[in-house]
C-alpha cells in the first residue's frame, strides 16, 4: 500500500545511507542550534523546526519512507507537537497565575535569575517542536499518497 | 539607487528562475526552478541583511517545499510530452504584466536600502525595541525579542495555526498514515 512498494521510488544505496548517517547528527545539532541559539543570532523555533523535521526526511530518503514510518514512534510525532503548544501556552498563561500579563517573562524572576532570556528559548523549542512534527507528519502523508479509494485494486 | 554586481546579478537570476517555474513544461524542472527561486531569494535577504528571513525561506521555500512538491509529484502521472516551455498565454502576460508594472511604480518612492532617515528606521517604535529589547527581555536578537516577547501573543497564533494545519491535514486527507 504504501509509496516505496512501488519500483523505482526508493533505491538502497550504500553511498545515501552512509553519507546520511554521518550528516544526520549534525543537521539535528544544527537545528537544535538555530532554535537555542535564536535568541541571540538569527534563527528560532520556526526555522530549527523545519531544519529538525528534515533530519527525519533525509533518513526516509535513506533507508525508505515506510521503514523510518515504522521505526519512528507516531506518539514523539504527536507529544512534540501537542507538547510544544502545551509548553508555549503554558508559560504564557503561567505569567497569568503569578499575577502579571500573559507571556509577562519577568513574573518568573523570583524563581530564576534569567527568567526572560530561558523563557524565550523555552518558546522557541516548544514553536520548533510544533513546526518539526507538522512538517514530518505532512511529508509521511504525502509519502503515502491520499488517493485511495476503498476496495482500489492495484496502483 | 545603485545596485552592486552580486545583488544585480543575484536579481537576474531570481528573475529567471521566477520565469523558468511558470513556463517550464515539465512539473519537476518547474519544482527544481522553483527551488533555485527560493534560494536566490533567501540570498538576496541575507544581502538586504534580513538573516531570519533568508533562514525561513532558505529552510522552508528551498528546502521542505521542495521535498513535499516531488513527493507529490511521486504520487502522480506526469503525461509525456516533448515541448519544453508551456504555449504562453498572452492575456494572462498581459495581465501580469500589468500588476508588475503597478508594482514597480511605487519602487521609486520607496527609501534608499539603509537610509537612516527612512521612517521605518528612524520610527519611534523601531527605536523603542531596538533600545530596550535587550534590557527588558535579554535577548541579543531584536527579531526574536519581538517575536517572542512584545509579540508573544500573536506568535502563540501562528503557532496554533501551524499545529491545527497538521492536525486536520492528518486528519482529514489519511487517517493511518503512522499505522
Amino acid at each position: 500500500m504504501s509509496a516505496d512498494e512501488e519500483p523505482g521510488l526508493y533505491v538502497e544505496s550504500t553511498i545515501i545511507m552512509t553519507t546520511v548517517r554521518v550528516v544526520a547528527p549534525f543537521v539535528l545539532t544544527f537545528a537544535l542550534f538555530i532554535m537555542f541559539h535564536g535568541a541571540d543570532t538569527p534563527g528560532g523555533g520556526f526555522q530549527g523546526g523545519v531544519i529538525a523535521g528534515s533530519v527525519v526526511m533525509m533518513l526516509a530518503f535513506a533507508y525508505g519512507i515506510d521503514s523510518t514510518r515504522q521505526w519512528l514512534d507516531v506518539r514523539v510525532v504527536a507529544a512534540l507537537a501537542s507538547g510544544g503548544v502545551l509548553v508555549f501556552a503554558g508559560i504564557g498563561l503561567g505569567a497569568i497565575a503569578l499575577g502579571g500579563n500573559f507571556l509577562q517573562y519577568n513574573e518568573y524572576l523570583p524563581y530564576y535569575a534569567k527568567a526572560s532570556k530561558y523563557g524565550i528559548e523555552l518558546v522557541e523549542l516548544g514553536i520548533g517542536g510544533i513546526v518539526a512534527a507538522v512538517a514530518i507528519g505532512l511529508f509521511f502523508l504525502l509519502a503515502a499518497g491520499f488517493g485511495h479509494v476503498v476496495g482500489e485494486g492495484e496502483r | 539607487m545603485s545596485l552592486t554586481l552580486l545583488q544585480g546579478a543575484l536579481l537576474v537570476f531570481v528573475l529567471c528562475c521566477a520565469v523558468g517555474a511558470a513556463l517550464l513544461k515539465d512539473t519537476l524542472a518547474a519544482v527544481i526552478a522553483f527551488a533555485a527561486y527560493s534560494l536566490g531569494i533567501s540570498i538576496i535577504w541575507l544581502v538586504l541583511q534580513a538573516p531570519d528571513v533568508g533562514l525561513t525561506e532558505a529552510a522552508v521555500g528551498a528546502g521542505i517545499m521542495t521535498i513535499l512538491f516531488i513527493l507529490a509529484l511521486a504520487n502522480t502521472v506526469t503525461p509525456e510530452t516533448d515541448r519544453l516551455f508551456e504555449p504562453i498565454r498572452w492575456r494572462t502576460v498581459l495581465f501580469v504584466g500589468a500588476f508588475v508594472v503597478a508594482l514597480g511604480a511605487t519602487v521609486p518612492s520607496l527609501p534608499a536600502i539603509g537610509d537612516p532617515t527612512a521612517p521605518v528606521a528612524g520610527g519611534e517604535i523601531t527605536q523603542y525595541y531596538l533600545e530596550h529589547a535587550y534590557k527588558e527581555t535579554q535577548v541579543k536578537n531584536a527579531v526574536t525579542a519581538v517575536l517572542a516577547a512584545y509579540r508573544g501573543f500573536d506568535t502563540l497564533g501562528e503557532a496554533v495555526v501551524v499545529f491545527s494545519a497538521g492536525v486536520v491535514a492528518l486528519s482529514v486527507l489519511r487517517r493511518e498514515v503512522f499505522a
